[in-house]
């Protein structure tokens, strides 16, 4: 009937599902919040910044030197610390160079931007090495991971806030090469230390290397456009000298010409 | 003041008493005495602890016989309460717990970063110097042409998050966001000067750039040293030092740019 009988009592299953709906709300929250509690736990990611300012400093200092040691594992450090700060003095070295560059961001903030390209790189090429690294039956941890690749972003904070103030491309390429170069050969040789078949160790290294290095060339040309036109008055004695030309279309300026008389005449 | 005391016990007795007494004694801590001497009157009454109900029940007994009479003595008078305790009342900077002495205290740990920072300063949560500190920021940039309040609230906050899980993850014991609010609002006054200063020359140049980083060092120095002292992490200054840095860095390019 229209009034609700059920069970010939009125109401009831207004009341019945008002009830099993409570119900289900209580049971979702119930687990909604276990499972809250239990991965949402910042108390797991506590042993990885037990750290000491000396540990942080020799490991900044190693990550630029390449250990030829390629037959026994290398040890990797776990710690996330030292990585996290690097992402974050990389993307104040990006806001940086945006704002001493005048960059305009049209669809976004320049913040946004800045965080988004350091921490979309640095977790998202981890994980990307790490499924790789699974596939090629590499001996790595996503926290290793995570933690190779943060310290390998040192090479690239001291190139960008070099030449983000200092305007030569060719210094930059130097910097390229040799610092960029430097911390990837570092990392590809820890990687090769822990994987074995020579075609594993091509597959991870060279995708490792090949996007650490274009990571750098893309922030350099990304986010510092005003070094181009720069650049270009600068190089002045190679180009010829800046030439005054009279512009001179005389189809058009007869056309113009004509069609202003004719408005003067009609007024 | 012995007057105040009492009309306290006899007015309110109820649980707002005990909770009032509470607050009070968390919220400054220079009036330990007067604390301590509360809390022995709470320890007096029979039903401290009761529910509100049975208090209710006590307390019309002991007032509602005075409210009808007309006529009352001189001390019970004071029992009337708001209408006629406006002197009796704490004074309002007291019930909203803004204590200036407290304010003037941090505000020198602050400009001085190599005294030493005593640790019991941050038990209480006062955001009253930071909310101060951030409208004069917002201020100063407005003189020098800069609308940014807005960035200026939501740098702090994100900050304020950000410090909070970096410092719960690093020390022992944990750290509510109130104090880390508190310590990284106080630590803004230099970087008040640097804008202050952007209002008379540009600070776009190399003179501009050196002023800002001398400023940055300033406030992290201070925020480090008053977070090292407050959480017991003496050895790892530095490195508490560096994202206070990174985030101040972030307000000084605000302010430069």
């Amino acid at each position: 009937e229209e009034d609700g009988e059920f069970l010939g009592m009125k109401g009831l299953r207004g009341q019945l599902g008002r009830q099993v709906a409570d119900q289900m709300w209580q049971v979702g929250k119930r687990q909604a919040s276990r499972a809250f509690s239990l991965y949402a736990n910042i108390d797991i990611l506590r042993p990885y910044f037990d750290v000491e300012p000396v540990q942080v400093r020799a490991r900044l200092l190693e990550s630029m030197i390449p250990v030829k040691m390629i037959n026994f594992p290398q040890k990797i450090a776990g710690e996330l610390y030292g990585p996290l700060m690097l992402v974050f003095t990389l993307v104040a070295i990006l806001l940086h160079g945006m704002k001493t560059s005048d960059t305009i961001i049209r669809e976004g903030t320049l913040m946004g931007t800045a965080i988004g390209t350091c921490f979309g790189y640095w977790l998202g090429v981890s994980s990307f090495m790490y499924f790789l690294a699974y596939l090629c039956n590499a001996q790595i941890t996503m926290v290793q991971m995570l933690s190779l690749l943060g310290y390998g972003l040192f090479g690239h904070c001291i190139t960008l806030f070099v030449t983000y103030n200092i305007h030569f491309h060719s210094l930059f390429y130097i910097f390229w090469l040799v610092v960029g170069g430097l911390s990837t050969l570092r990392m590809v040789a820890v990687l090769v230390s822990r994987t074995v078949g020579h075609t594993q160790r091509l597959i991870l290294c060279g995708t490792l290397a090949a996007l650490h290095m274009l990571f750098l060339l893309y922030l350099h040309f990304a986010y510092h456009k005003v070094v181009e036109g720069i650049l270009d008055t600068l190089e002045g004695p190679n180009m010829p000298p800046f030439q005054r030309v009279a512009r001179d279309i005389p189809v058009v300026s007869n056309a113009v010409l004509n069609t202003t008389a004719k408005a003067i005449a009609l007024t | 003041m012995s007057n105040f005391e009492q009309f306290h016990f006899d007015f309110y007795q109820s649980n707002y008493t005990i909770d009032d007494q509470e607050e009070g004694c968390n919220s400054y801590g220079s009036d330990k005495n007067l604390c301590e001497s509360r809390k022995s009157q709470t320890e007096k009454q029979p039903a401290a602890g009761a529910f509100v109900p049975s208090d209710m029940l006590l307390s019309p007994q002991s007032y509602t016989g005075q409210i009808l009479q007309p006529a009352c003595s001189p001390g019970t008078l004071s029992q009337f309460g708001y209408a006629d305790g406006f002197d009796e009342e704490p004074p309002l900077l007291e019930e909203l717990g803004i204590n200036f002495e407290h304010i003037w205290q941090k505000t020198l740990t602050v400009l001085n970063p190599m005294k030493p920072a005593d640790g019991s300063i941050m038990n209480e949560t006062d955001l009253t110097g930071p909310m101060v500190f951030c409208l004069a920021l917002g201020a100063t940039l407005l003189m020098a042409g800069k609308v940014h309040f807005g960035y200026v609230y939501g740098m702090s906050a994100i900050g304020c998050l950000a410090m909070h899980a970096l410092l719960n993850l690093m020390s022992a014991s944990g750290v509510s966001h109130g104090c880390v609010a508190s310590v990284l609002g106080y630590c803004l006054l230099p970087m008040v000067i640097l804008s202050s200063s952007a209002v008379l020359f540009s600070l776009q140049g190399i003179p501009g750039t050196v002023l800002a980083l001398f400023i940055i060092g300033w406030c992290s120095l201070s925020a480090s040293k008053i977070f090292t002292s407050a959480l017991a992490m003496e050895g790892q200054q530095l490195l508490i030092a560096y994202p206070c840095a990174l985030l101040y860095g972030l307000f000084a390019l605000l302010t430069v740019f």
